[in-house]
């Protein structure tokens, strides 16, 4: 049976979930693979938001935030970047490649871009398969 | 709790939903979901009899949530939170899920679309089963404004709040009031007085008691929110003193571009080249003339100098297309027996008639010439023998050739840029700059002069070149906005904030210092921090970095979004 892979993405409110909602508007065709959660500003997505998508059966989980400079709230962005390499050898410690988690910056006007990077990061999950750690990760689960 | 009795309504949204996806499919599954009482789906939920639907539902089922599956929230979220709020239904217990713009419109594979928009329903579903009602807040509004520069903008908007009855304290940097506009003599296209503009104002601001004016003096801290800022100002470098103010206009003009920085004009070197400003001081001064006190045989007068280049800034300072045909007139009505020349880019004479000045002015003898964006005209000092001081040479755009012109005064038309101190300006009272330094208002098209900052306005030239209407009409408006909200008398704060807890705070102060809006403040005594709900703007920066987990985002809890996770999950 062909593998779909799973993908959540974490939206920021103010430009990238605009973003998304442009290419809707724009009539833009992407996989349907993600489900997307919106969150008002990058600097809000948790590292156990992520762990707890992977636990709970993603593929994969995309992050998306106004570029550089461009937060609604100045620097929220920022946070959310010096939080991603932490985030990354976390995964690495956890045996969770750490592909699967992707940082991206999409503006209010990057319908087009949004649509290519969850095309893009669908593919990517393809090629990689379904993720592992699934069961691992639900059982040593990291709940608050 | 009581029990769930959640609704949910999918809407087809005539056929832009339910031409991809299977709407009735959608419902049937919803109605098995937990908690759900009632699903129903129909063609438009945003219309009146759809928006009726949810109220009679809520009245008579008794439902205490509500889930729409319709278009993004960004569209209808408050349409349905006012249709709960009508029922008796507190408006943050419903929820939408956005299976319009991120399902139905770019999905074309109905299966897949379906099961996408099932997954996203029974996400809000579950996240709306962990909804809390929320209420906002209010707080007092002061009615003092505190105003940021003394120039046209600072203080129309100074006197539109005054002649309201409300105090208004002006702090100006320099030892005067008037800004750039006193360094002026007409203006354009009317020759109206600048000088004339400005006394009416000034003379208005000192003759009203509500207005309080700091000169020499600048604004050392701003803390606290709208309505309750403290203002921490110092005159002449002395201690600062504090005021109590409720909104902030910041008015702080532009400075001139130094034409020192471009070089091939000679600017600073040849003594006739001068700018803008140095060629008002000689009008008010009231004669045209060379250093050597000559009048001028040829003058010419160069566009865009520090604008609309590539090495200094991209931007068109919008004024001086009109000021330079401003001196091509003064010129010839001063020494009709001149040649004037313009050496221009582009002609901008957009705006109320503007279009008209440029025709009369073609009209009156003054000799246009085109040069090209990344060109520049060169001057050099001419010989002994030439009945003029100096050469201009330039690839003239519109008949193709390579054309010299004589001159004895070369008018540079300096651009705007932002003040040097901007940057500083913008930490203290917590707004923005764009990359060229002008600050940045909360929407460029519908909210052109708030910003960011809840209670913190901008006017005038401080945001991006603008003439004299442009900078009075932002003045006003700012005043305006400022106005609606003293007459309310209190604020309203909206129910979304964060909130620590105090049992679990352990005071690292780690938040204090991560909140853009320094909404969080540290009780030294407690030695806990708590966060001030009207400053708070909701982002999350600091429930996601507490280290104890001590922060709630209202409305963005960590439960309602790992409700989520699981529901999209299915
Ligand atoms: S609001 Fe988009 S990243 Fe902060």
């Amino acid at each position: 049976m062909s593998y779909e892979p799973k993908l959540v993405g974490f939206l920021c409110n103010w430009c990238s979930y605009t973003g998304a909602d442009l290419a809707g508007t724009s009539r833009i065709q992407y996989p349907p693979n993600i489900r997307i959660i919106r969150v008002m500003c990058s600097a809000r997505i948790d590292p156990s938001f992520i762990l707890q998508s992977l636990g709970k059966g993603a593929d994969g989980v995309l992050i998306c935030g106004c570029h550089p400079g461009d937060c609604h709230y100045s620097e929220g962005n920022y946070k959310a970047m010096r939080r991603y390499p932490l985030l990354k050898r976390l995964l690495d410690a956890y045996g969770i490649e750490h592909e699967r988690v992707r940082l991206e910056w999409v503006s209010a006007s990057e319908g087009q871009r949004f649509a290519d990077v969850v095309a893009d990061m669908t593919e990517r999950l393809r090629a990689l398969g379904p993720c592992r750690v699934k069961t691992a990760l639900a059982t040593d689960q990291i709940e608050r | 709790m009581e029990d769930l009795k959640i609704g949910v309504y999918v809407c087809n949204c005539g056929t832009n939903i339910a031409h991809v996806i299977d709407a009735e499919s959608v419902k049937n599954y919803a109605a098995t979901l937990p908690g759900v009482k009632i699903a129903r789906s129909y063609r438009y939920m945003c219309s009146n009899p759809g928006q009726e639907m949810i109220v009679e539902d809520i009245r008579s089922q008794g439902l205490n949530r509500v889930v729409v599956a319709a278009c993004s929230p960004r569209m209808h979220e408050r349409t349905f939170r006012n249709a709960c709020r009508t029922a008796g239904l507190n408006p943050y217990l419903c929820e939408m899920a956005n299976i319009r713009e991120q399902c139905s419109w770019v999905h074309n594979d109905s299966v897949a679309a379906t099961e996408k928009a099932m997954a996203l329903t029974r996400a809000a579903v579950l996240r709306v089963a962990c909804q809390e009602p929320l209420e906002g807040l209010t707080a007092e509004m002061c009615p003092t404004t505190l105003v940021l520069g003394g120039g046209i903008a600072g203080l129309t908007a100074a006197l539109e709040l005054a002649d309201g009855g409300f105090p208004v304290v002006i702090v100006e940097r320099a030892d005067r009031l008037g800004g750039n506009l006193t360094r002026v003599d007409l203006t354009a296209p009317h020759f109206d007085s600048a000088r004339d503009l400005v006394r009416e104002r000034i003379a208005h601001v000192r003759g009203n008691p509500n207005v309080t004016v700091m000169l020499r003096s600048e604004l050392r801290s701003l803390s606290g929110f709208v309505g309750n800022f403290t203002a921490e100002i110092a005159t002449n470098g002395g201690k600062p003193t504090k005021v109590r103010v409720g909104n902030v206009v910041v008015a702080t003009g532009y400075k001139e571009f130094d034409a020192s920085r471009v070089t091939h004009f000679g600017y600073g070197k040849l003594p006739n080249v001068i700018t803008s400003f140095d060629f008002e001081r000689m009008l008010r001064a009231g004669r045209i003339e060379t250093k050597d006190g000559r009048l001028p045989q040829y003058a010419a007068i160069i566009h865009c100098v520090g604008s609309r280049s590539e090495e200094f800034h991209a931007y068109c300072s919008r004024v001086c297309c009109m000021t330079a045909l401003k001196y091509a007139n003064e010129i010839k009505s001063a020494i009709p027996t001149c040649y004037v020349s313009d050496l221009y880019i582009d002609m901008h004479a957009f705006g109320k008639g503007c279009e008209d000045f440029y025709k009369r002015s073609s009209e009156a003898k003054t000799l246009f010439l085109m040069y090209g964006k990344g060109d520049h005209p060169v001057i050099r000092r001419a010989a002994s023998t030439d009945d003029c001081d100096m050469l201009i040479e330039v690839e003239e755009k519109l008949s193709g050739e390579h054309i010299e012109i004589p001159a004895d005064l070369v008018i540079l038309m300096v651009g705007m840029e932002a003040r040097a101190d901007a940057a500083d300006v913008a930490h203290v009272v917590n707004i923005s700059q764009d990359k060229s330094g002008w600050f940045i208002e909360s929407h460029p098209k519908l909210d052109p002069v708030a910003t960011t900052t809840d209670g913190v306005y901008i006017a005038g030239t401080c945001a991006a070149p603008k003439d004299i209407p442009d900078t009075v009409a932002q003045a006003r408006a700012a005043a305006a906005r400022i106005l609606a909200k003293i007459a309310k008398g209190k604020i309203e704060i909206d129910g979304v904030f964060a909130e620590v807890n105090e049992e679990q705070c352990s005071g690292c102060r780690m938040c204090n210092e991560l909140c853009p809006y320094s909404a969080i403040e540290f009780d030294a005594d407690k030695k806990r921090s708590h966060v001030i709900p009207a400053a708070c703007k909701a982002c999350g920066a600091c429930v996601a970095a507490c280290p104890s987990a001590a922060i709630k985002g209202r409305h963005f809890t960590d439960a309602q979004i790992f409700a989520q996770i699981e529901g999209v999950l299915l």
